[in-house]
């Protein structure tokens, strides 16, 4: 009753190309979503043309008030995308669909100077100085050139216009600019796109929130100071599809988006814009194509949906809740592997307030996919991996605090799960950790690892009094709980008294964890993902183990070695995906429901499966030959493929279904690994009984004998052979003999006379004693049937698999590609040509017995033999094999020592119904829950309408809002000395060319 | 681990980590609201890993302070169960008799306890939602919740098999009797609640804190005090991983009462 994923197998680290796409948010082309549920909507044209990329380095100028700074960097282009980061990949980075720029011009300048003018949607002119040489730089503009056409062709210059409408930003810059203007900037730049502001109003999207208010005060939260601040960037910078990151921005981000902008900045810092811009309409189609469809995924939903932030007036009104149902559902049909993990409830819900459900929709895809890759998979591999790169990190910042962990045994985990399956919107007052998620999608997952150290590290003495699992959550509850008070409640300084809690977490997250970065958590994950992979994967052993309904015989140290060559040939010959999860002819809604049980789905393997499992565990299921050429000696191993291998398997699959699961096989090997002579021989004479009367057909003895020679064809000598044929002889002789006798098989004896040879041959023919009486018969029969079948399945440890290469870096590359199968493949091949040319090339068939291994040519195969196969030959394989496993597989899951006297305590206990009542008094305290949200009075919404400057105190100036990150934030270096400035200032003012 | 030190050290109370595991929907936090704040309402329950509770009750002259992880979640999160059930005194395993195949799955439960977790835990199985397959006049003291939906089936203790057509529908799909006997088979104890009506639910507690060796906790933590470098029994801590997943337990002494 389990499954088996080999899912995890299949994992291949980025490459080097993939994580720039990544670093740029870049959509993934390949990936870009076809729905798998419902049949695929072909709304996404597959990129016909190869994506060209290209990176060159330039120096990138903005050229207006207040970013007269020039930045050297990369510029990359993607097509569709254009990208750029500054050297030190943070202070200036933009990502630009190609098909928002509208203008692209070669600048006249200094002799030597290659600069392009780029002019986008929103007005904004960036100046790129192509500091590569000449020929690069030429290649780079062609490229640039093709791909602005291609764009063009696929008319996305066009959808541009309709899109932007659906973003706040156009709405606010629009509105502003014709309302107060007594700011200082000039609106040049703008100035030509006021013509189509009529319609703006009511277009763009927005989330719950707008109608159910925002969670917080806006006024505590400063929102019309920031909503000034992100306007003026915004108008300069670009914004939605355009935006340009300048330090200003992560600056404004780290001091807290402002409600009515965060969902738009959010799908813009993500990327997840992009999917939008480049799927439209997909996501009402998705619903549409699957209404009314009803999936384990859509029931989990269901359950959750009353749980995910219920505190949230959205979520107490029915609007809310569809809408949340609306996008875990459509999540769920576009990935149906993935399909709906509890804490995508969580999140959904909290981003839904600040975006419609499209954009929702398509920031969820990137969580999923790229910024918590494998959280929410089934096996939660990525959790799991990310919490153990956490205590790294834990173990090499805060040692102490780790060691203290240790020493009382306090697992993170308990605390940490939540954190980061959550992005801590289940832990804190929501206002607080939607700026953690601000933060998060504009700086990266680094963010949540930088937090969670902050929050330890804070807690740090108070961490080194708990005691147990337990007391650190308590401690944990109460500090989030705190986070809304002064940080340092007794300080004289007035300034010190109003940094909140938060402000402190912010600060001590990124000031003192800045160490921490993507790269590390990248190379941590690395490092540790193989031992992820392994304990997901021997704990899913041990629970199938578990779970099966009969060990048969085995132990359970056997069973797991049956298991390993299960997974092992589920991962070389996959089964087909409809077995994966074949589930009993299921529960449909047919009327009587409830009688039948439902089935639990269950992996199961088909026939090309089951022959390399079988080539696992039977010698006689492969074909090894070993071969020597002078350079190496090696066994070649192939998967057998006969009949007799067929017939097991439907003999085994007992509840015919064409596959068998881990059970089926278990039961199966029972069935024969642990026979005797007299078992063995019926054992296999039902195997070839194929009606199972009772009795061979004449077919059935021949069929029987073919299966003898298979078995036997690689053994030495004629010893085998020549048993064989007197099988056969003497099986047709008593046959014929003894079928007057064997009245009571109700044979239809058509022609009566002559009896014997008139058998046809697909009636009845030789009985279970028959056949005995033939075998034992025979020497090498009686031997092969007492021991040697049962021997030659051999359950032996196999060799670690290789895990999906974890090494990095370019030696880690290369030796990828070197030691695949296919290059040892072909190192094999070659060595053999060249064996067969100095003629020292042997090819010699391992025999699957190897009994009478000495009749013939001893010298030559005697020496290719290992001692060890002949020693194991006569006797059974078992006993030998598993007190070896015993010692090596059993180290993983050792069991617990002896704990002290159980009885101890029993006697002193009062036994009768004695006053064991909950303690009234202490009850109303202990009701706490802490992993589950409590709701924070903090989050409250309040009225948002009167919002304005007017309502800031007089001394509130708008720059206050930026004090408490200024403090903390690191200068940003343009990388530039002060003659490139020159050069790049020049620019500015140049010329097109021509 | 001066544990007098520690928190509370007035405090006589013995500590008892309780786990909850069933599949989903059975009714567990259901379970641990009636028993911490006796009442059954609609859940905001968990949803990620568990919740954590206490509860302190009165046995006797002793105090026991109940640590109550509730475990919530789908099959996915099941890799992630050790982590709680590490080092627990008790396990409520949960099912719901109307429902064949949750007893199937706490039946899973139980096996993985009995191998991975604590030796000397002491597993309950509690058979929830008992209301649904009772007739409501047999139904003990329902003060709170007389919902519309209680149906009148009789209250037949022979129920699952044939129910009769003059019987209109007996929901329950796991008979009491089979229950049973798999728990007492498996050394469990057994009974059958409803979170909805308080039945059983206050017992399950209180049986479970009779059995539990509880001498032996307060010997363990006591002898725990004087015992060198307790972090020295986690020699293979590098390779396990903040989430253990390989079911290494140990028996849990530390104890702040
Ligand atoms: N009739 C009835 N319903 C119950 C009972 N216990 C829980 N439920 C309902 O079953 C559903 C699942 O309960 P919940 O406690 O969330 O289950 P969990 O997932 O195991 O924690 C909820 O709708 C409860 O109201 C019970 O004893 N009787
Ligand atoms: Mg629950």
């Amino acid at each position: 009753m389990s499954t088996i994923s080999t899912a995890l197998r299949n994992f291949k680290e980025p490459t080097k190309e993939q994580l720039t796409q990544i670093f740029f948010s870049v959509p993934n082309t390949p990936s870009t979503p076809t729905p798998a549920a419902g049949n695929g909507t072909d709304k996404t044209p597959p990129p016909s043309q190869e994506i060209e990329k290209m990176d060159i380095n330039a120096v990138l100028s903005l050229g207006v008030q207040g970013e007269e700074d020039s930045y050297a960097g990369k510029l990359y282009i993607m097509a569709p995308y254009l990208a750029f980061a500054s050297l030190d990949r943070k202070s200036v980075r933009f990502t630009i669909p190609l098909s928002t720029i509208r203008r692209v011009e070669r600048l006249n300048a200094r002799a030597g100077i290659y600069a392009l003018s780029l002019s986008t949607w929103h007005g904004a002119k960036i100046i790129v100085q192509l500091t590569s040489l000449r020929p690069t730089a030429d290649l780079f503009c062609s490229l640039l050139r093709d791909a602005l056409k291609v764009e063009l062709q696929r008319g996305q210059m066009r959808a541009v216009k309709g899109f932007v409408k659906t973003c706040y930003s156009e709405a606010l810059i629009s509105t502003t600019s014709t309302v107060a203007d007594n700011e200082r900037e000039d609106g040049s730049l703008i100035s030509e796109e006021k013509e189509d502001a009529a319609p703006r109003e009511s277009t763009y999207h927005g989330g719950l929130g707008l109608k159910f208010k925002f969670p917080g005060d806006p006024k505590k939260l400063r929102e019309a100071s920031k909503i000034k601040l992100w306007t003026q960037y915004l108008r300069v910078h670009g914004r939605n599809l355009t935006l340009l990151r300048y330090p200003q921005c992560t600056r404004l981000v780290q001091v807290g988006l402002p409600n009515r902008l965060r969902g738009e900045m959010w799908e813009t810092l993500s990327g997840s814009v992009f999917l939008r811009f480049s799927n439209p309409g997909f996501y009402e189609e998705l619903l549409e194509k699957n209404k009314g469809r009803s999936t384990t995924s859509t029931e989990d939903i269901e359950k959750d949906l009353h749980r995910s932030l219920p505190e949230y007036a959205g979520y107490q009104s029915e609007e809310g809740i569809s809408a949340l149902r609306r996008v875990l559902q459509a999540y769920s049909f576009m990935n149906p592997e993935l399909g709906y993990c509890q804490a995508m409830n969580i999140l959904a819900a909290a981003i839904l307030i600040y975006m419609s459900e499209e954009q929702a929709f398509w920031l969820l895809e990137v969580l999923c996919d790229r910024l918590l890759p494998g959280y929410y998979a089934p096996s939660m591999h990525g959790t799991l991996l990310d919490q153990r790169v956490f205590e790294a990190l834990v173990q090499r910042c805060l040692p102490i605090i780790h060691d203290h962990f240790q020493e009382v045994d306090v697992q993170l985990s308990v605390a940490s799960l939540p954190w980061f399956l959550s992005l801590y919107i289940n832990s804190m007052p929501m206002i607080f950790a939607f700026r953690i998620v601000d933060c998060f999608f504009c700086m990266g997952p680094k963010v949540l690892f930088q937090v969670g150290l902050a929050i330890l590290k804070i807690n740090g003495e108070k961490l080194l009094q708990i005691q147990d699992d337990g007391g650190f959550l308590n401690l944990m509850r109460d500090y989030f709980a705190s986070l809304g008070d002064s940080a340092h409640p007794n300080s004289p300084d007035p300034r010190a008294r109003a940094i909140t809690r938060f402000q402190e977490l912010l600060l001590v997250s990124f000031r003192e964890f800045s160490i921490i970065t993507d790269e590390m958590i990248q190379s941590e994950r690395r490092r540790f993902r193989s031992e992820i992979i392994h304990s997901i994967e021997s704990f899913s052993k041990r629970s199938a183990i578990r779970n099966l309904k009969t060990l048969g015989r085995f132990s359970k140290e056997q069973a797991g070695l049956i298991y390993d060559a299960l997974y092992k040939a589920m991962c070389i010959v996959p089964p087909p995906p409809e077995l994966q999860l074949l589930t009993a002819p299921a529960l449909v809604a047919t009327g009587d429901v409830g009688t039948m049980t439902e089935e639990k789905p269950e992996t199961r393997i088909g026939l090309k499966t089951f022959q390399f499992f079988l080539s696992e565990i039977a010698t006689w299921a492969r074909d090894e030959r070993i071969v020597s050429n002078g350079f190496q000696r090696r066994v070649d191993r192939e998967i057998a493929e006969h009949e007799f291998i067929d017939r097991l398997f439907f003999f085994w699959d007992t509840s015919c279904r064409g596959a068998l699961s881990f059970q089926d096989l278990i039961s199966g090997l029972d069935g024969v690994i642990f026979n005797d002579l007299m078992e063995n021989i019926e054992w296999f004479f039902n195997l070839h009984d194929k009606n199972k009367d009772g009795f061979l057909t004449k077919d059935e003895v021949l069929t029987l004998s073919e299966t003898f020679l298979f078995i036997f064809r690689y053994e030495v000598g004629d010893a085998y052979l020549g048993a064989v044929s007197r099988f056969m002889t003497n099986a047709f002789e008593y046959g014929d003999a003894l079928q007057p006798e064997t009245g009571e098989a109700p044979i239809i004896n058509e022609q009566g006379g002559e009896t014997p040879p008139a058998v046809p041959t697909n009636q009845p023919y030789l009985n279970l004693a028959t056949f005995r009486m033939v075998v034992l018969a025979d020497e090498v029969l009686e031997s092969f049937f007492e021991t040697d079948l049962s021997a030659s399945f051999r359950l032996e440890p196999l060799p670690e698999m290789e895990l999906p290469v974890s090494s990095s870096g370019l030696l880690g590359d290369i030796w990828s590609t070197i030691a695949t199968d296919n290059n040892k493949k072909m190192f094999n091949m070659f060595t053999d040509e060249i064996g067969k040319t100095i003629g020292k090339h042997q090819v010699v068939h391992r025999p699957s017995i190897g009994r009478y291994t000495k009749l013939e040519e001893p010298k030559l195969r005697e020496s290719l033999l290992t001692p060890s196969m002949r020693h194991s030959a006569s006797k059974s394989s078992l006993s030998a094999e598993s007190t070896q496993t015993i010692a090596t597989s059993t180290s993983t899951s050792s069991t617990l020592s002896v704990d002290v006297n159980v009885g101890a305590g029993k006697g002193s206990l009062p036994s009768s119904n004695s006053s064991y009542t909950p303690h009234p008094m202490l009850q109303a305290a202990n009701i706490a829950s802490f992993m589950e949200r409590t709701p924070f009075a903090i989050d409250d919404a309040k009225d948002d309408e009167d919002e304005s400057d007017e309502d800031l105190e007089d001394g509130e100036n708008d720059d206050q809002v930026m004090d408490e990150v200024d403090a903390f934030l690191e200068a940003h270096d343009s990388g530039l000395t002060d003659a490139d400035k020159e050069v790049a200032k020049d620019l500015l003012h140049a010329e097109p060319v021509k | 681990m001066a544990d007098s030190a520690a928190s509370g050290s007035v405090d006589k109370s013995v500590q008892v980590k309780l786990v909850l595991l069933g599949e989903a929907a059975v009714g567990k936090s259901s379970v641990v609201l009636r028993f911490v704040s006796n009442e059954f309402q609609a859940n905001k329950e968990p949803t990620i890993g568990a919740a954590f509770l206490t509860q302190k009750c009165r046995l006797e002259d002793r105090v026991l302070r109940y640590e109550i992880w509730d475990t919530a979640g789908q099959e996915r999160f099941h890799s992630l169960a050790p982590m709680y059930y590490r080092n627990a005194q008790a396990a409520v395993v949960v099912y719901d008799v109307t429902k064949a195949t949750s007893l199937e799955k706490a039946k899973s439960w139980v096996k993985e306890l009995q191998r991975q977790a604590n030796p000397n835990i002491v597993i309950a199985l509690a058979g929830n939602k008992v209301d649904l397959v009772q007739a409501s006049a047999s139904s003990p003291s329902v003060p709170a919740s007389s919902e519309s939906e209680d149906e009148a089936d009789d209250a037949t203790a022979t129920p699952g098999e044939t129910p009769s057509s003059s019987e209109p529908e007996s929901l329950r799909q796991v008979p009491r009797e089979e229950a049973q006997a798999y728990a007492t088979e498996a050394g469990l104890l057994f009974f059958e609640t409803s979170a909805k009506t308080g039945e059983g639910i206050v017992d399950i507690f209180t049986e479970i804190a009779k059995k539990i060796p509880i001498e032996h906790i307060l010997a363990a933590t006591r002898g725990a005090a004087g015992r060198p470098g307790a972090s020295g029994s986690r020699p293979g801590a590098a390779a396990e991983g903040s989430v253990n997943l390989d079911g290494n337990t140990k028996p849990k002494d530390a104890c702040n009462c």
